[in-house]
């Protein structure tokens, strides 16, 4: 067994340590394949950026039109948490050749789904809480946390790794969000008119979403192609 | 959605009713007359009376008449004063659904300006969080001084002052005017709380106030920011300040007088990004008002007057 420190540059002037490979300590499964590219990988962070920032800026348009206080402090948390996604979404898009410019770059899959957003921001009155929380609490955020993990799954998990991070932490706090979002409207759908209400609401938003192909303009699982 | 919204159509429940934003205006232009003092709110009394009926109001303006505004804002929270507890509450409230308008006034400025930077949006955002605590934070002290949410009238006036639709104008009114406004308040709700022993009031304040000097660097640095290279704007900016901080003296009851009730926090402001000169400038407009004791004469003549015409209704009815 060898004692040198360091390697020499013949043969015999190799270390004593023990070889291991990147993935033996502990036991690393994962594989080099992935489904996105670079390039595609960088529109679908485009693509969830645009849906972060536009729903941040509804939720924050909504705030002073909405009566029920604890729905406006509960929001105060979501808009703040929805900001910091849109921002770290923003921090990985130099990182994927976007060029150092790119911080603030948000792209619509499609306009249906720029259309949809606009759908969903819709309501204005007071007398509308229902609406306003059914379209991102049942609908969109949802659909949003369903994407990320697809993505996080189909995505190089060696290569885009910083994806899936940023994602996971994400996922993670959007699902908080939905958990809150569903509370709200339970309380708040009392009678069987209001769930009508809120059903409707959610059929109508998730009609429009599945007719723009969602965030990324490619909803089916099965149908999933490089952007 | 449409951008940019009224006052009147701030979202309320039911607990909540409206004053008009019209007596705070008034309240800032008085000039330093007893007469006119006390003319302008027998103009206004009726309007006050159906303002607070119904409201834990009523008592205070029962007891003092149409200036009970004059007198509750213009003397200091003293817990040793007559009726110490309702003017602490009505404090208390004030910054309740001040708090509610800044959440609000700071959540429309991520709405009203789709083109700002991301770096305002995000710093708006954080607001939003923020105010949200704070709303929690003082509906909690209002329970815990034994008051609650709706009790008194809603002024959404520091809202109608504070928002405007230059975004430059808007960070002046609500991240400089409105939130250094509440710096003041603070700074005097925590002294307050360690004359009477109250450490829950005390701490949570302080972390209120840390939170409102960051909301007011913000304002600092954006209007800085939305004004660069364009002195006709930033001039615009400071002369839109310096009206919202008028209005937000209350007719001198907050500004650097000896006798000011809520004296201006310049510590505070200094760490918030204030500049001397600004402070100087606060100073003197918000000292402009009427004399404390041009206000407490007209608040007793108008106390006097009261009594003296509800006496003559009480006779009347029983004779």
């Amino acid at each position: 067994m060898s004692d040198r420190m360091y390697p020499g540059m013949r043969a015999e002037e190799r270390t004593g340590f023990a070889p291991y490979s990147a993935f033996d300590i502990p036991a690393d499964l994962r594989e080099l394949h992935g489904r996105y590219d670079v390039e595609a990988t960088a529109l679908r962070v485009r693509n969830f950026r645009y849906a972060e920032e536009w729903m941040m800026m509804m939720l924050g348009g909504w705030v002073a039109t909405i009566p029920e206080i604890p729905v406006k402090t509960g929001l105060g948390k979501v808009i703040w948490q929805t900001a910091q996604a849109a921002d770290e979404l923003g921090k990985r898009l130099p990182e994927l050749r976007c060029g150092r410019k790119a911080l603030e770059a948000s792209e619509a899959a499609n306009s249906a789904f720029a259309d949809l957003i606009q759908a969903i921001a819709e309501p204005e009155s007071p007398d509308l809480t229902i609406e306003k929380l059914s379209g991102v609490f049942d609908v969109l955020i949802p659909h949003l946390v369903e994407i990320y993990e697809l993505h996080n799954r189909e995505t190089d998990p060696i290569c885009d790794a910083p994806t899936i991070d940023i994602l996971a932490d994400m996922i993670r706090r959007k699902r908080e969000h939905i958990q809150w979002g569903q509370d709200v409207l339970d309380a708040l759908c009392e009678t069987d008119a209001l769930k009508q209400r809120r059903r409707e609401r959610a059929d109508h938003i998730a009609s429009l979403l599945k007719a723009s192909g969602g965030v990324t303009g490619v909803l089916e699982t099965g149908q999933e192609t490089l952007n | 959605m449409k951008r940019f919204i009224p006052h009147e159509e701030l979202a309320r429940d039911s607990r909540f009713v409206r004053q008009d934003p019209a007596q705070a205006t008034v309240l800032a232009s008085l000039p330093d007359d007893v007469d006119t003092v006390v003319n302008v709110f027998e103009q206004f009394g009726p309007l006050i009376e159906a303002g607070v009926r119904g409201t834990s109001a009523e008592p205070l303006f029962d007891e003092l008449g149409p200036g009970f505004m004059i007198s509750v804002l213009n003397e200091p929270l003293d817990p040793e004063a007559g009726a110490a507890v309702p003017r602490l509450l009505l404090r208390m409230h004030g910054i309740f659904v001040g708090e509610l308008q800044a959440l609000e006034g700071a959540a429309r400025s991520i709405w009203d300006f789709p083109d700002a930077p991301w770096e305002f949006k995000m710093n708006m955002a954080r607001q939003c969080w923020d105010e949200a605590r704070h709303i929690q934070i003082f509906e909690k002290l209002l329970i815990h001084l034994g008051g609650h949410v709706g009790m008194f009238p809603e002024s959404t006036f520091l809202f109608e002052a504070a928002c405007s639709d230059d975004p430059a104008m808007r960070v002046a009114g609500v991240n400089r005017g409105l939130e250094g406004l509440a710096c003041d308040v603070f700074r005097d709700m925590i002294r307050f709380a360690e004359k009477t022993d109250d450490e829950v009031m005390k701490q949570a304040v302080d972390y209120v106030l840390a939170d409102e000097i960051t909301h007011v660097r913000f304002g600092s640095e954006w209007v800085k920011e939305f004004t660069k290279n364009d002195p006709e704007h930033f001039r615009k900016t400071q002369d839109f300040r310096r009206e919202v901080d008028k209005r937000f003296s209350f007719g001198g009851a907050r500004s650097d007088r000896e006798d000011a009730a809520i004296p201006i926090a310049r510590e505070d402001r200094l760490e918030a990004g204030f500049t001397e000169e600004e402070l100087e400038e606060l100073a003197q407009i918000s000292g402009e008002g009427p004399s404390k004791q041009t206000l407490m004469t007209a608040a007793k003549i108008l106390h006097d007057r009261f009594k003296a015409s509800q006496a003559a209704e009480t006779t009347e009815a029983t004779s």
